[in-house]
């Protein structure tokens, strides 16, 4: 029971630091600001810690009860990033508080998974078996995408197409996991994909040029196409076992754009090669791992729910951000979690690490 | 099968999906992204060492470099150049949109010096290095380029430089040659291109995505070219040249006992100068009918005429068809089978000595026809003609000794006593270059030995002229040299002599004339001879391609060696 706490913490905290070399390498050679940024992310996974030591000690069951706060919270904050957001990168996505940029994208993609996981797991009054058995279109479907929908759109339109359609992927994934029919589920799917082409016009010119790009980097290669370029020539250049601790030329003398943040696992592969990065794949994988056993082995249908939803959320964000940097997806504005820098997506990541464990440790409790 | 089964295996199919996108990149096509990695960040800059030197025997220059300047902009912001360009174009004289229209050229990238002027002098090349200090974007690069102080002086052996062609590049890409590399055309420059050739020194520097210098990787050093030393005496191809000027032709000295070329000149010549630096002239040059690229003395033959009465001779005696007392009647012509063969003159009763003096052609064919075709053509081959001897210049041809064997193979055609009656005196299809015609002559000059001519003495400093000094015994009898030699001072020594022009100089010499018959235009002329006769130093062969009798050649042989004797270099 205390294993998972451990096993967790240690596999969170070797990517955390090897988040933090990464970072470190990529910007020790940059003037001014950028010179302490490492010291920023170390104050980051502190403060993750933090968290991850709180969480994991309050009873996950106090989420079921703060559900509805927790899901307007989020809502309210991606409603201020439209009125007060600053923009950066041509997004806006951030909101400032104090002395740091607050992603409201990322806490909602937990306060979504944690409404999700509860509206499908309520029983009724009467009854102890699961209200979602019965679902009909209406409530198995249409509603819960209502609810998922409208934050979704706010960070769609932010314009964050990566972190909405993670919530997308974790809705389809989650009512796959409940017992709502797979004819609906099968339904809703067609319903996104048919009108897909009709979407093309609304997505944004530097979002077609994303796509484009990604189908043939070399149609625009110092353009939309360098970054994946670059990226790839990144990875690549490591070898097998790469070109050693600060010594990538790619990522140190800024071939490579956003080499601390988006493409932090181009930087880290180009350091420590085909040995390291297989490695750190391998550890990411342990981590979700150690969430579907944990989502298995416990009986309360929220809790299970919740720990698929963290884990496929991790595991979602880990492939589409890897992929990228290999150039196997498209970019999309999504952080590698644990490693990229940036304290919104590292508090999130512990805490919903946080959760887990506490998951595990409560399921005993039932 | 358990839904939750099902996403458990997703989740693992996409980390393997990951894992083998990175074993592709990494260990599959991990080298070729290695590659664009390094060209992403490192840069060369080239430095260029210089092309070696030519010298003559005494190690004064021929060919050297001088250094020129280029003015090159480092295009790191762009906004600046506008400016830049401006003061240059104040200091050079040249207009601002011409050095604008080099720049969009030149340009590669920001990191990549852009040339906008070359071939600058000495004193705006300094004007402009005053400005380095307010405008450090620009850059005075100097570059040595070829200089020839005597302008044309022995351009047919020095050859010239020009930027590789195709043909070259792809027979010398193995040994590290490139596009774009300035290379040796005919000459020397050609023939030891390798080793005048410099080493291309530079810097390989780490640069930033905006192509800023970051770091030195590793310099090495340009290495200048070896210099070649030839066997050629300057003062000695100054008066050959001087003396063939105006006259399409060549003239050859050699030395007689070592087969060291001491002059090699040719009219029509070039100046090599203008492959460096008027090279709007060059195709002038390719498209004159009189063709001064081409080194007459050894990549063309023509008729030898009676030059070639020396082998005729020599093969007569050893063939023991004549002696000294044979002695045929001359009466203005001959009847050879049933056509009249004629002699350009009148002589009476000749024997051996007055034949070769006066060049009589009854003598000769007589003579042939005793002997037969084939005897002529194995001693003229015994004296070097018919083949190339390997010499050091580039584009040298064979000539041609007919014999009935190969008009019988290649012509379908009987050999005739008129043909044996044409080749005794080296008409008909007989062709040989100026540079055979001198070492034919070797043989009477030396003793009895063909040389192995020769004109690089050394290389870097190492001499080669023990390996390049090649002696040929001819194996002729001894009698047979003294009487043909004998025979050649009388071509000078008789008052009746084709050459007794020469006998007015103070030294002695001995020699043939030769006039060629040919199917258009005035007769070629040649003289070949030797002297000292009592101690023969120099052997000299004056060819003039269409310029009349045999004297005209004897004349400007005259010229030569009353010049070396008047400089003292006999």
């Amino acid at each position: 029971m205390r294993n998972s706490f451990f096993t967790i913490l240690i596999l969170a905290l070797i990517i955390a630091i090897s988040g933090v070399l990464s970072i470190y390498s990529s910007t020790y050679q940059k003037e001014g600001a950028w010179q302490d940024i490492h010291l920023r992310q170390i104050l980051w996974v502190t403060i993750g810690l933090v968290c991850f030591f709180i969480v994991s000690g309050l009873n996950y069951r106090k989420l079921w009860d703060a559900n509805y706060f927790i899901y307007g919270a989020a809502l309210f904050f991606l409603f201020l990033v439209f009125v007060l957001g600053i923009t950066r990168l041509g997004a806006q996505r951030w909101l400032k508080i104090a002395w740091f940029n607050f992603q409201p994208s990322e806490f909602a993609k937990l306060a979504i998974i944690i409404f999700l996981a509860r509206y499908f797991s309520r029983k009724s009054v009467d009854d102890t078996s699961l209200l979602s058995g019965k679902f009909g279109i209406f409530r198995g479907l249409i509603l819960p995408f209502i609810f998922v929908g409208i934050p979704m759109f706010l960070i769609i339109e932010q314009p964050d197409l990566g972190s909405g359609l993670m919530l997308l992927f974790v809705f389809v994934c989650l009512l796959y996991l409940t017992n709502v029919r797979l004819k609906y589920i099968l339904t809703f799917l067609t319903l996104i994909i048919l009108p897909l082409p009709f979407f093309w016009h609304f997505l944004r010119d530097y979002q077609k040029q994303r796509l484009l790009v990604f189908l043939n980097p070399n149609i625009d290669p110092l353009g939309a196409g360098y970054t994946i370029i670059q990226s790839r020539i990144a990875i690549g250049s490591g070898g097998f076992f790469g070109r050693g601790w600060l010594s990538g030329s790619q990522s140190q003398l800024y071939f490579l754009p956003e080499s601390h943040t988006d493409f932090i696992f181009a930087t880290f592969s180009e350091q420590w090669g085909f040995l390291g990065s297989s490695l750190l794949i391998l550890l990411y994988y342990l981590i979700i791992r150690q969430g579907f056993v944990i989502a298995q082995r416990t009986q309360d249908t929220f809790g299970r729910l919740l720990a698929y939803g963290i884990s496929l959320l991790l595991s979602m964000q880990v492939f589409i951000n890897i992929a990228m940097n290999m150039g196997l997806a498209p970019v999309v504005g999504l952080p590698l979690p644990l490693m990229s820098y940036g304290g919104s997506s590292i508090l999130v990541t512990f805490i919903a690490l946080g959760i887990l464990v506490n998951i595990d440790r409560t399921r005993t409790v039932f | 099968m358990d839904r939750k089964i099902i996403l458990n295996f997703f989740v693992i199919f996409m980390f393997i999906a990951l894992l083998a996108g990175l074993f592709n990149l990494d260990l599959l096509q991990g080298s070729k992204f290695r590659k664009l990695s390094d060209s992403n960040c490192i840069r060369l800059i080239s430095q260029l060492g210089a092309r070696g030197n030519i010298l003559d025997r005494n190690g004064e220059v021929i060919v050297n470099n001088k250094i020129s300047y280029d003015v090159m902009v480092l295009p790191q912001d762009l906004s600046q150049i506008g400016p830049v360009l401006t003061k240059i174009s104040r200091i050079l004289g040249i207009s601002t949109n011409e050095l604008n229209a080099a720049f969009k050229k030149n340009f590669i990238s920001a990191s990549v010096p852009v040339t906008v002027a070359s071939n600058i002098e000495l004193k705006k090349a300094v004007a402009l290095g005053e400005y380095k200090a307010e405008e450090p974007s620009i850059i005075i690069a100097p570059k040595p380029l070829r200089n020839y102080p005597y302008g044309a002086l022995a351009c047919h052996i020095i050859g010239y430089v020009n930027e590789i062609d195709r043909w070259r590049l792809t027979k010398l890409e193995d040994y590290g040659y490139k596009t774009k590399d300035i290379v040796g055309f005919g000459g020397v420059e050609e023939k030891y291109d390798y080793y005048l050739r410099q080493e291309e020194g530079g810097l390989s520097v780490e640069v930033n995505h905006r192509g800023k210098f970051m770091r030195v990787l590793g310099f090495q050093a340009p290495r200048n070219g070896k210099d070649v030393q030839l066997t050629i005496d300057l003062n000695i191809q100054k008066a050959a040249e001087e003396a063939l000027s105006g006259k399409k032709g060549s003239a050859i000295l050699m030395d007689a006992q070592s087969g060291e070329i001491l002059a090699l000149a040719n009219y029509p010549n070039f100046n090599p100068a203008v492959f460096v630096n008027q090279r709007s002239k060059i195709s002038r040059l390719f498209n004159n009918p009189d063709s001064p690229l081409v080194n007459r003395a050894i990549g063309s033959s023509y008729p030898p005429a009676s030059i070639f009465k020396i082998v005729g001779s020599a093969a007569g005696l050893e063939l023991k068809k004549i002696n000294l007392s044979t002695t045929y009647v001359c009466s203005g012509s001959t009847m050879v089978g049933r056509r009249k063969f004629a002699c350009w003159d009148t002589h009476g009763p000749q024997d051996i000595y007055q034949a070769l003096a006066h060049s009589c052609d009854i003598f000769f064919y007589k003579t042939g026809l005793l002997m037969g075709a084939q005897s002529i053509h194995d001693y003229a081959l015994k004296l070097g003609l018919g083949r190339t001897m390997g010499f050091e210049l580039p584009y040298e041809v064979s000539g041609f000794i007919p014999s009935p064997l190969w008009r019988k193979i290649n012509r379908f055609q009987n050999w005739f006593d008129g043909d044996t009656a044409n080749l005794s005196i080296g008409q008909g299809d007989c062709l040989v270059t100026p540079l055979q015609a001198t070492n034919m002559i070797a043989p009477f000059a030396n003793g009895g030995y063909l040389l192995n001519p020769y004109i690089v003495k050394a290389i870097g400093g190492l001499d080669l002229s023990a390996k390049k000094k090649k002696l040929t015994a001819v194996n002729f009898r001894k009698s047979t040299l003294d009487v043909v030699t004998k025979g050649l001072r009388r071509v000078v020594s008789d008052k009746e002599g084709t050459g007794n022009v020469l006998s007015s100089l103070p030294v002695a010499v001995a020699g043939k004339t030769g006039t060629a018959q040919v199917t258009r235009g005035a007769t070629h002329a040649w003289f070949v001879g030797f002297f000292p006769y009592e101690n023969p130093k120099f052997i000299i062969c004056v060819f003039l391609e269409h310029g009349g009798p045999g004297h005209a050649a004897v004349v400007c042989a005259k010229k030569i060696i009353e010049e070396m004797s008047l400089k003292g270099l006999i």
